[in-house]
C-alpha cells in the first residue's frame, strides 16, 4: 500500500507547481484521469482543470487535481562509500536498501527504474564498480535524467559542499528531487567515554578523550549539521527526510508526508 | 642532586625509553573501546576534544618512569631538614634597661614569654638552654630535651639589673654548646655591650665554629628612659654580629613581634642542610603515578 502512495504522491507532486506562477501543463502521456482534490486555485494551474461548478458553488476559482496515468522514470543514487557502511547495530547502508527497495517498489509497468552511479546508469540491482563520488555522480543524473524524472539521492552528505549547490539546483529544476540524509548512528550520543579511538570509515583516525562536555559538543554538532543540510536541500528545492539506521522506509515516506500503513 | 649508582641511569634510560615505546604500541592496537565513524574530521571538530587530557596521561608515563629511573640511580639531595638533634642557647638580657615598659609588660617580661613560645615550637628533641647576662652571664638552664624544665627555667631568670654583657654571654654559649652538631645562639637584648669580652670577636669565633648567632633587638625606636638614662638598641653591632656568625638580625617593637621573631627563628634555627637519600621517595611516587596512571588508564581506555 505503502507503494502506490508514494507513487501517488510523486504523480501529485507533478501536477503542482513548483514555485509561484511557474507551473505549466504536464507533457507526459497517459491514457487517464484519477481525481485526487478540489482546491483553490493557484496562478499557473492550467485552466483546462478548472472545474466551474465547483467554482460556481464557492465563489473562487476551483481546481481540480488529478493523477494523470503516466510513465515515471524513478531513479536513485545511493552512496555506497565506506562512511556508508558503518552503524551501530547494522550499516546504514542496509537501511538505505530498505528505502530503494520501497522506491522502486512504487514503480508501475511502463515506470523505468535506474541506477545512478559515478559516470554510469544501471539497472536495480546491477554492480556498480566504479568507487561512489558525489559530483560525479551529481553530473552523471543531470546528464542522463529525462526531465520530470524522480530522484533519490541517499547519503550521509558528508561531501556536500557549496560548489555542489548550483548543480543540486540545477537536478531540482529538473526533476523531483528528494534527499534521504542517513542520520549519523550516534545520533542519539556516544555511548562511549574516556579514551577512544577513531578510525575513519575512510580514512583517518584520532585518538580522542570523550567526556561529558565532548558528548554534548558532538550531539549539538550532529544536530546542526542536519538542520543545516535539511535547510540548503530546501532551499535548492529538494525534498529531504532522514534515513535512521534501524528504518530505512520511515524517512523516505516521511519526506514526502506520508504515513506507513 | 647526587648519585650513588650514576651508572645505573644508562640501563634506567634505555628501559624506561623501552617502556614508552611498548606503550605507544599498545596504545596503537585496536581496543574495545574503538568507534568506528564516517567522518573522523567532523567528529574531531564536533567533540572539540580536551587534548590536555591525553597529554596529562602520557605526561603522567614519562615522569612516573624518569622518576623510577632517577630512583634506581640513588640520587641525594642537600636540602635544609628539621635538626632533630639541635642545641640551641637563648641568651637573654636582663640588663637594667630590660625593665623598660615601652614593650608590654616589660622587654623582660616579653622576653621570657616568647622564650616560652620558642621552646614550645621547637622540634622534640632539640635540646635547648637559657643564659641569662647583665653585668655577667649565667646558664639558667643547661642544654636538655625536656622542654618543661626548660621552660620552669625561665622563672629562674634574674629580674632586670646591672650592665649589658653581650660577649660574655656569647662565650658562656660557646663554651657549653656541643663540639659538633646543628648548634644555634639566640641572643635577646634591648641595649649596647657596655661590659665583658668584646661580642664581635665572639661572633666571629663562632662563626668559625659555623655556630649562627640569631640577634633579636627588643625594644620601640624611641625607647625609655631607664636610671635617667636612654635605653636605645645598637641595631648596626647587633645586624654584624648575626653577619660575622652566619646569623640573622630582626627587630621587635613589641610583644607581638617578638614572639613572630622568635617563631620565625624556629623554623630557620631548626633546619639544617643535610644530603637525603631520595631513591625511596623517587621510586614510592613513581610507583604511585604508576599506578595511577595505570588505574585510570584501564577504567578510561587509555592502554595499558
Amino acid at each position: 500500500m505503502a507503494s502506490i502512495t508514494l507513487r501517488d504522491a510523486l504523480l501529485r507532486g507533478k501536477r503542482r507547481p513548483r514555485r509561484f506562477g511557474a507551473g505549466s501543463p504536464t507533457t507526459y502521456r497517459g491514457d487517464g484521469y484519477e481525481f485526487v482534490e478540489l482546491r483553490a486555485y493557484v496562478p499557473g494551474d492550467d485552466v483546462r482543470r478548472i472545474d466551474w461548478a465547483a467554482t460556481a458553488r464557492a465563489g473562487d476559482l476551483q481546481t481540480r487535481v488529478v493523477l494523470e496515468d503516466v510513465a515515471l522514470t524513478l531513479a536513485a543514487l545511493i552512496d555506497d562509500s565506506a562512511s556508508m557502511r558503518v552503524g551501530r547495530k547494522r550499516p546504514l547502508l542496509d537501511a538505505a536498501g530498505e528505502a530503494v527497495e520501497l522506491w522502486y517498489g512504487s514503480a508501475r509497468g511502463g515506470d523505468r527504474v535506474l541506477r545512478v552511479g559515478p559516470e554510469c546508469v544501471v539497472r536495480p540491482g546491477a554492480p556498480i564498480d566504479v568507487r561512489f563520488d558525489l559530483e560525479r555522480t551529481l553530473l552523471t543524473a543531470r546528464a542522463v535524467l529525462p526531465r520530470g524524472a524522480a530522484l533519490l539521492a541517499i547519503s550521509d552528505w558528508f561531501d556536500l559542499s557549496e560548489r555542489h549547490h548550483d548543480l543540486l539546483a540545477s537536478l531540482a529544476s529538473r526533476c523531483d528531487c528528494t534527499a534521504l540524509v542517513a542520520r549519523d548512528p550516534w545520533y542519539d550520543g556516544l555511548g562511549l567515554s574516556g579514551f577512544v579511538r577513531i578510525r575513519g570509515a575512510e580514512s583517518g583516525h584520532a585518538r580522542l578523550w570523550i567526556g561529558a562536555r565532548e558528548r554534548r559538543a558532538f550531539a549539538a554538532a550532529v544536530r546542526a549539521r542536519e538542520a543545516e543540510l535539511h535547510s540548503t536541500f530546501a532551499s535548492l528545492g529538494w525534498r529531504t527526510g532522514m534515513l535512521e539506521e534501524h528504518d530505512g522506509v520511515a524517512g523516505l515516506l516521511d519526506a514526502f508526508g506520508l504515513n506507513f500503513i | 642532586m647526587s648519585f650513588d649508582h650514576p651508572v645505573y641511569l644508562i640501563p634506567a634510560v634505555f628501559l624506561a625509553i623501552a617502556l614508552c615505546a611498548l606503550l605507544l604500541a599498545a596504545q596503537r592496537r585496536m581496543t574495545a573501546r574503538d568507534l568506528v565513524y564516517s567522518n573522523v574530521a567532523f567528529l574531531t571538530d564536533a567533540v572539540a576534544p580536551r587534548a590536555w587530557i591525553g597529554r596529562a596521561f602520557n605526561a603522567s608515563w614519562i615522569v612516573a618512569l624518569a622518576l623510577g629511573a632517577l630512583a634506581v640511580a640513588g640520587p641525594h639531595v642537600r636540602m635544609p631538614v628539621p635538626a632533630r638533634d639541635g642545641s640551641v642557647f637563648i641568651c637573654i638580657d636582663t640588663s637594667g634597661s630590660m625593665q623598660s615598659t615601652d614593650v608590654s609588660p616589660t622587654r623582660a617580661s616579653a622576653a621570657k614569654n616568647a622564650a616560652a613560645a620558642f621552646i614550645d615550637a621547637s622540634p622534640s628533641g632539640t635540646r635547648i638552654g637559657i643564659i641569662a647576662f647583665s653585668s655577667g652571664a649565667a646558664v639558667i638552664a643547661p642544654l636538655s630535651a625536656d622542654r618543661t624544665a626548660v621552660k620552669a627555667a625561665l622563672d629562674d631568670v634574674p629580674n632586670p639589673n646591672g650592665a649589658t654583657a653581650i660577649g660574655d654571654a656569647l662565650q658562656l654559649a660557646a663554651q657549653n654548646l656541643p663540639a659538633s652538631g646543628h648548634r644555634v645562639v639566640i641572643l635577646i637584648t634591648d641595649g649596647v655591650n657596655n661590659a665583658g669580652a668584646d661580642p664581635q670577636e665572639m661572633a666571629s669565633y663562632l662563626g668559625t665554629r659555623h655556630i649562627p648567632i640569631y640577634t633579636i633587638g627588643i625594644g620601640t625606636p624611641n625607647g625609655d628612659i631607664i636610671g635617667g638614662e636612654q635605653s636605645t638598641i645598637d641595631e648596626d653591632a647587633l645586624r654584624s654580629y648575626a653577619d660575622a656568625s652566619g646569623g640573622a638580625y630582626a627587630r621587635a617593637e613589641n610583644a607581638s613581634q617578638l614572639r613572630s621573631a622568635l617563631a620565625r627563628l624556629g623554623g630557620v634555627t631548626m633546619l639544617q642542610n643535610r644530603e637525603v637519600a631520595m631513591s625511596l621517595p623517587f621510586a614510592f611516587s613513581a610507583g604511585g603515578l604508576l599506578l595511577l596512571a595505570m588505574i585510570t588508564g584501564f577504567a578510561t581506555g587509555r592502554v595499558p
